[in-house]
């Protein structure tokens, strides 16, 4: 499929990710939205309320009976991810699917079977790894900046739960598990991202305020020989949005990558940086972005992911956050899960 | 007309390059001490209005700076963060319950009054109606403030545009009305509010929005950001002028006032720097007339 008029997109699940979609698709160039599903079909007035005036259809049966979308956002509940693919995929579209990708490990993995034998683009929505300073920082390692990388440091914290919580985003079987699935695997997505598969975990989770695992620690060992600690709470005060950081050591160097700023010191200079300490700010990167849907969560991210799936789209070639690295999140997510059960390490096959 | 603006929301919903700088910066801004301590290095520094989201202990901090200051205080409503996190603690219901206890008997019968006269915008999940009936419990929580102008929170704001849904600046617009306020906009897409609201955006200025040297989280980019600054520069207030603390501040002020702006937004990094530093930024006006 080659797209020489907007894409057209139908957005299926019409709650808050589905809603931030739905805007995007209508801001973008080259996009438009033609249709939102949602079994609530009295979100109809609320979503004209706010300007998205796509028809509402009841189910993705009636979408498709109705229109002819070229991709689909599938923003429903963790647990609905797989039934909903397979609804999709009786006619060739392709799938942007909000994270974490499943409640399960079978799941995500059906689901990316499900995508790679209907030839379709795919792409999962692990907005943070979209930051600009997060593919700078992506780019230094992959050009060999640090020389061979050997151990990470990394946290994910957001003052989330203190106490019982509503909603089946709390709901372990409906959204795949707590503070790790639903949080720390923006940063899990990451790493998987920098340092490749995963091949062992060692952790512990713990619940505080929910029947879900609301902190957890792992020790994470990826095949390309990296290993790092991850600590993880939605129980930490003073973050009302995710806070996370990552310290990377390699044998030539170290970076320090936060929300808005790269720290870099080499022991000799690489690849035009000087010996010694070096900042890289996010203002210091190309401006590539047209609109800013989120300010304070996500910003500009949001709009670079859904430039680079509808970039893949058009050339037909996987992006780098299709599902295939969404998977290698997943079964990071299910290592920590079964290491804390059992108590024991889980390699990874 | 030019300002200073001292800009004050809850330390939590902000970046930190850190986590020791966020925990260290939330417990020191949790007091409300430090946050009327900041409002007076502000002043000091040439601050002439608080842009203000507000958790208690920057209300309560504002409410004692006022004693002390005629600063006008322009409010931004209503705290998302807030809102959402009351949203999955205590349900739709339950989040709006809880705002509507904390006001006083005669707010609770005039915000029982307006619900009652909006039922129709509740029932069907109506973005304005919605937005305007949590801003306006915010703001009767607010009453020994004083509030002279009246700006969505940038959440909001950016949805209503990306969608063009003008029914929420109207709302905006008819609230600030009834209060005998103006309105003003918050946002990191001044083009998309220009092509949306038309000639109307004038209504809403000033309209606060990045603008620094950088481009720094000008959308879509800075040139045509500046074209549309220069446009009609009296609009506009700058934001992020230090683009995230990567310029100096008095050159970041000077940057502003060359392109003719009507202000600038001061963050805190910023007033603790010129503090330490013994500058005054107050000269932003000496080439635009009085302060207000």
């Amino acid at each position: 499929m080659t797209h020489s008029h907007p894409l057209r997109a139908a957005v299926v699940g019409a709650g808050r990710m589905g809603m931030i979609h739905g805007h995007l698709l209508s801001v973008y160039p080259g996009t438009e939205v033609i249709g939102f599903v949602d079994r609530d079909t009295g979100l109809r007035d609320h979503l004209a309320s706010q300007g998205l005036s796509a028809p509402l259809y009841p189910n993705v049966e009636a979408l498709f009976a109705a229109a002819t979308p070229e991709a689909v956002f599938i923003c429903t509940p963790t647990h609905t991810h797989l039934t909903v693919v397979r609804e999709c995929l009786g006619r060739r579209v392709h799938l942007f699917i909000e994270k974490p990708l499943a409640t399960t490990l079978t799941d995500a993995e059906a689901i990316l079977h499900l995508a790679t034998e209907a030839r379709v683009v795919h792409a999962a929505g692990y907005v943070y790894a979209h930051l600009p300073i997060v593919q700078a920082a992506h780019d230094l390692l992959a050009r060999g900046v640090l020389g061979e990388t050997l151990h990470f440091a990394a946290h994910a914290y957001v003052s989330e739960v203190f106490g019982p919580k509503r909603g089946w985003f709390f709901q372990r079987e409906l959204s795949g598990g707590g503070v790790v699935a639903n949080m720390a695997s923006h940063l899990l997505f990451i790493l998987g991202w920098f340092f490749g598969p995963i091949r062992r975990v060692v952790a512990t989770t713990r619940s505080l305020g929910t029947a879900m695992d609301d902190s957890a620690q792992a020790l994470l060992t990826f095949s390309s020989g990296v290993t790092g600690l991850l600590d993880t709470s939605w129980s930490m005060p003073g973050a009302q949005m995710l806070d996370y950081g990552l310290t990377i050591r390699g044998r030539r160097g170290t970076l320090v990558l936060g929300r808005d700023r790269i720290l870099l010191h080499l022991l000799a200079p690489a690849d035009g940086h000087d010996a010694g300490w070096s900042e890289i700010h996010a203002s210091d990167l190309p401006a590539d972005t047209a609109f800013d849907v989120s300010p304070h969560i996500g910003g500009e991210a949001f709009y670079r992911q859904l430039d680079s799936f509808v970039q893949a789209c058009q050339s037909g070639a996987l992006p780098f956050c299709s599902l295939v690295q969404a998977c290698n999140t997943q079964r990071m997510i299910d290592a920590i899960y079964a290491s804390s059960a059992s108590g024991a390490p889980v390699e990874v096959s | 007309m030019s300002h200073l603006i001292l800009e004050v929301r809850p330390p939590e919903s902000q970046h930190y390059a850190s986590w020791g700088e966020r925990l260290e910066t939330v417990a020191r801004f949790n007091q409300p001490d430090e946050i009327h301590a900041l409002c007076e290095k502000a002043y000091a520094l040439g601050a002439r209005a608080i842009l203000a989201v507000f958790n208690d202990a920057i209300r309560e901090a504002l409410v004692a700076f006022q004693r002390w200051r005629d600063i006008p205080v322009w409010a931004v409503v209503p705290n998302m963060f807030a809102f959402i996190r009351d949203l999955t603690d205590l349900g739709l219901v339950g989040a709006t319950r809880a705002r509507f206890m904390r006001l006083t008997p005669p707010a609770m019968v005039r915000t029982g009054l307006r619900t009652m006269s909006a039922l129709g915008g509740i029932r069907r999940r109506d973005l304005a109606v919605g937005t305007m009936l949590v801003s306006d419990m915010e703001l009767a929580a607010l009453r020994e403030l004083r509030v002279t102008r009246l700006f969505l929170h940038p959440q909001v704001t950016e949805i209503a545009l990306a969608g063009g849904a003008t029914t929420v600046f109207t709302a905006l617009a008819a609230t600030t009305q009834r209060l005998g306020i103006e309105a003003g906009l918050v946002t990191h897409n001044p083009l998309r509010a220009a092509a949306v609201l038309g000639p109307e955006l004038r209504r809403f200025a000033p309209i606060i929005a990045p603008c620094n040297s950088k481009g720094y989280k000008m959308f879509p980019n800075r040139e045509e950001c500046e074209r549309l600054f220069r446009s009609d520069p009296a609009c506009f207030i700058a934001a992020e002028v230090t683009a995230g603390g990567t310029l100096a501040p008095e050159a970041a002020l000077a940057h502003a006032r060359a392109l003719g702006l009507s202000g600038a937004v001061l963050d805190f990094r910023m007033v603790e720097a010129g503090f330490r530093a013994g500058m005054a930024y107050a000269d932003w006006s000496s080439n635009h007339g009085s302060k207000r």
